[in-house]
């Protein structure tokens, strides 16, 4: 029997040590996963969201009160999309932790990255799309944030929101890129990046001559266990599904002001808090870019230095300098988001 | 491993079963689509149980969102009521003529007296000039007893802002003493319970658990007028309004003040048996007292020696007096018969001529219009009455008529 897409996704056997739980945290997976959910809800939420700025808070408030089911699709869309920018998040600082962005891994780590950062951007977008008072400033202030960019600030601002000011042509243009530019793209890096996994020998472990364990696991226990995180992931969505229902508030009225609440959504909330101490452009543009930039480089310091024995497992001493760099940058931004929370 | 998938998928079964029972708890939308918005609303699914709030607002026509605003298609409490106007009360001034305004509802033309906004906003209910100006004349702070300054800036009106104010009286006037006009909040007590705008008038109060009623009327008894009127006393001593600590009962003995003298109309009618629209909602002119705007007076509905009183006799279906009488149908108007008219041309559509022709004298019907009880009259004119033609105030009728306290 010829093999199927199913087979050509999970090989005949891999080694016990690219499968174990306490490795991968089953990360991987699980972004696949939620990118399932996500593009499976999103596209039932394509069936009734309406994108002008009369009808989008009350398609989905029609969506969500009195379509049936219709509260699921909604919140379990929300959900995903939430725990998939987690879930993204924690893989690359699973990654950046076991070392696995060393040669020939460093393309792919890139790609990673940038799957991440489509990710908040796909967030984003679809969180102004509710176009609703709970995401007026967050609107505002985000697309405020390019025209801080010096020369080409203006334009660029012109380019995203349509117009000198955030109205109905923005609301069409983030509505484009969340259906179409950034999910093609989304789409387009997310299987590439899938295939430089296997191209790139699977996921990161030592060579076969210097693992420990050479014990393999066959296709049909790694879909077990793919099997068995979706049905745990499954169970933690539709319990967030039912408990906390996605965010709602009145429909953003033409001309208002914005909202008397500054609140980014949570994973912009520490660049919210940045944007307190000072000038937008360095503090909302350049500080988070050079963040973002300061990742991209992770697999390019001292990539000699390290031993392929030391892939496979957690905190490799040779990565140790990388670890603390990463370290504190994700302390920094847990702390700005809690201090932010907290006014 | 097998166990555990299984034990998995049987958690992800009762998830799924929590979804259903999620699903089924929701409460059955109930739309309805107003004729005048022609936009389906779902505040029914909740609010099914209201009353229609006046015969002339039906909810088939309305719906609730045109007057209370709110989020139409929301099914939770919280976001359905989080742009409602004015909170519970549309009628606020503040929100008023987005919720009962526009040209065909109550800011339209004077002419087909559709223009109660305007009326009722420049009205010394709504602004207190009179009060402010006799009080800024009294202590130097302006020459005369013109109104100046209003509760908020209207119609050439200028905000009155006790802090500003250089005597100390006057700031303390400013904080004490304005907590009776259309934009106040009530003094604290059942007696004192009313809504602010239109329903301080039109809405009865919330009953005492707190409980709203959904009510609009003109049927208006004068226990809704004495939640400002009649309730203590402005005090020059210590620039402060005293409360009545009593909870008066007995209309005539107990809810007035001491030294007043009543005649029997006016301590057995509702005050808006007599008092006029115009009287009790302002003329659309800023004015600067009491008087200037209160003219109805016993003459109105009982003449004088030499002339009965003014009437109108309703000539088509569109009358005012019609449309009041179908909003309160104390009693059946039709065309053709002849009501009372004050002499600014305010129609008395609650009192008609009964008598026919070849009488000495015609009598009168009022029907009361809170309670619909029917009292007939006749005129000064024929009768035995020795009053002097110029002596027209209350007073000089009271000398007579006042009943004894």
């Amino acid at each position: 029997m010829r093999p199927s897409f199913y087979d050509h996704l999970h090989p005949p056997t891999i080694p016990a040590a690219q499968a174990r739980w306490r490795y991968t945290l089953g990360l991987g997976g699980l972004a696949v996963f939620m990118s399932l959910v996500v593009g499976l809800t999103g596209i039932l939420v394509t069936f009734f969201y309406i994108p002008t700025p009369e009808q989008a808070a009350k398609s989905v408030q029609e969506l969500t009160y009195l379509v049936p089911f219709g509260w699921l699709v909604r919140n379990l869309h929300y959900w995903s999309a939430q725990l998939l920018v987690l879930v993204v998040t924690l893989h690359l600082l699973r990654v950046v932790f076991t070392g696995a962005y060393l040669p020939p891994r460093r393309l792919n780590y890139l790609l990673g990255l940038s799957l991440l950062v489509i990710c908040l951007l796909m967030d984003f977008t679809g969180y102004v799309l509710r176009w609703d008072e709970g995401v007026h400033w967050a609107l505002v202030a985000g697309t405020n944030l390019v025209r801080s960019i010096p020369r080409i600030g203006e334009g660029l601002y012109a380019a995203l929101v349509g117009g000198s000011q955030v109205g109905a042509v923005t609301l069409i243009r983030f509505y484009a890129w969340h259906l179409f530019g950034l999910m093609l793209v989304l789409v387009a890096i997310g299987i590439w990046h899938i295939f430089r996994v296997r191209r790139d020998g699977g996921i990161a472990i030592p060579p076969p001559g210097l693992r420990p364990d050479p014990e393999r696991i066959p296709r049909k226990e790694l879909s077990r266990r793919e099997g068995l995180a979706m049905l745990w992931a499954s169970v933690v969505l539709v319990s967030l599904a039912i408990l906390i229902p996605a965010p709602l508030a009145p429909g953003i009225q033409q001309g208002a002001a914005s909202a008397n609440e500054n609140l980014a959504p949570w994973f912009f909330l520490w660049v919210q808090q940045l944007l307190k101490l000072g000038d937008p452009f360095i503090f909302g543009v350049l500080i988070p870019l050079g963040a973002l930039l300061l990742l991209a480089f992770v697999p390019y310091i001292n990539p000699r230095q390290h031993s392929p024995a030391e892939l496979g497992r957690w905190f490799p001493p040779s990565g140790l300098k990388i670890q603390v760099m990463v370290a504190i940058l994700t302390g920094v931004i847990i702390l700005l988001t809690f201090i932010a929370l907290l006014h | 491993m097998h166990r555990h998938v299984f034990f998995a998928s049987f958690v992800v079964l009762l998830a799924f079963g929590l979804v259903l029972w999620q699903q089924n708890r929701k409460p059955e939308p109930i739309g309805i689509t107003p004729t005048l918005t022609g936009q389906v609303e779902y505040c029914l699914t909740c609010h099914d149980d209201l009353p229609v709030i006046s015969q002339s607002h039906p909810v088939e026509t309305f719906g609730c969102v045109l007057c209370h605003g709110g989020e139409s298609f929301a099914l939770t409490a919280d976001l359905a009521h989080s742009t409602m106007r004015g909170g519970a009360n549309p009628s606020d001034l503040s929100v008023v003529e987005t919720s009962c305004g526009g040209e065909k509802c109550h800011s339209g033309t004077p002419q087909v007296n559709r223009d109660h906004i305007q009326r009722v906003t420049t009205s010394l209910q709504a602004t207190y000039a009179g009060a402010i100006a006799q009080m800024r004349y009294a202590f130097g702070a302006q020459p005369d007893l013109v109104a100046r300054m209003g509760i908020f800036a209207i119609d050439g009106l200028a905000a009155f802002n006790g802090t500003a104010e250089s005597s100390p009286v006057l700031q303390a006037f400013a904080s004490n003493c304005l907590s009776c006009h259309l934009t106040s909040q009530p003094i604290p007590g059942d007696e004192y319970n009313r809504w602010g705008g239109c329903s301080a008038c039109h809405s009865p109060a919330p009953r005492d658990d707190g409980t709203l009623v959904h009510k609009l009327t003109i049927a208006i008894p004068y226990t809704q007028c004495d939640k400002c009127h009649n309730r203590g006393n402005y005090s020059l001593v210590d620039v402060q309004f005293h409360t009545r600590t009593d909870s008066p009962t007995d209309r005539l003995h107990d809810y007035y003040q001491p030294i007043a003298e009543f005649t029997r109309c006016e301590w057995t009618l509702e005050c808006v048996d007599c008092h006029t629209r115009q009287e009790a909602m302002g003329d659309g002119h800023i004015v600067s007292s009491k008087k200037e705007i209160q003219y109805v007076r016993c003459k109105t509905c009982h003449g004088t020696l030499d002339a009965l009183p003014l009437t109108y006799t309703i000539s088509n279906e569109d009358d005012l007096a019609l449309r009041m009488a179908f909003l309160n149908p104390v009693l059946d108007l039709e065309v053709g018969e002849t009501i009372l008219m004050t002499d600014k041309g305010e129609q008395l559509w609650n009192i008609r001529i009964i008598s026919g022709a070849g009488e000495s004298a015609p009598t009168y019907e009022l029907f009361s219009k809170a309670s619909g009880e029917r009292y007939t009259f006749k005129p000064v004119m024929g009768s035995g009455c020795q009053q002097e033609s110029d002596q027209q105030d209350a007073r000089f009728c009271h000398e007579c008529h006042a009943t004894q306290r």
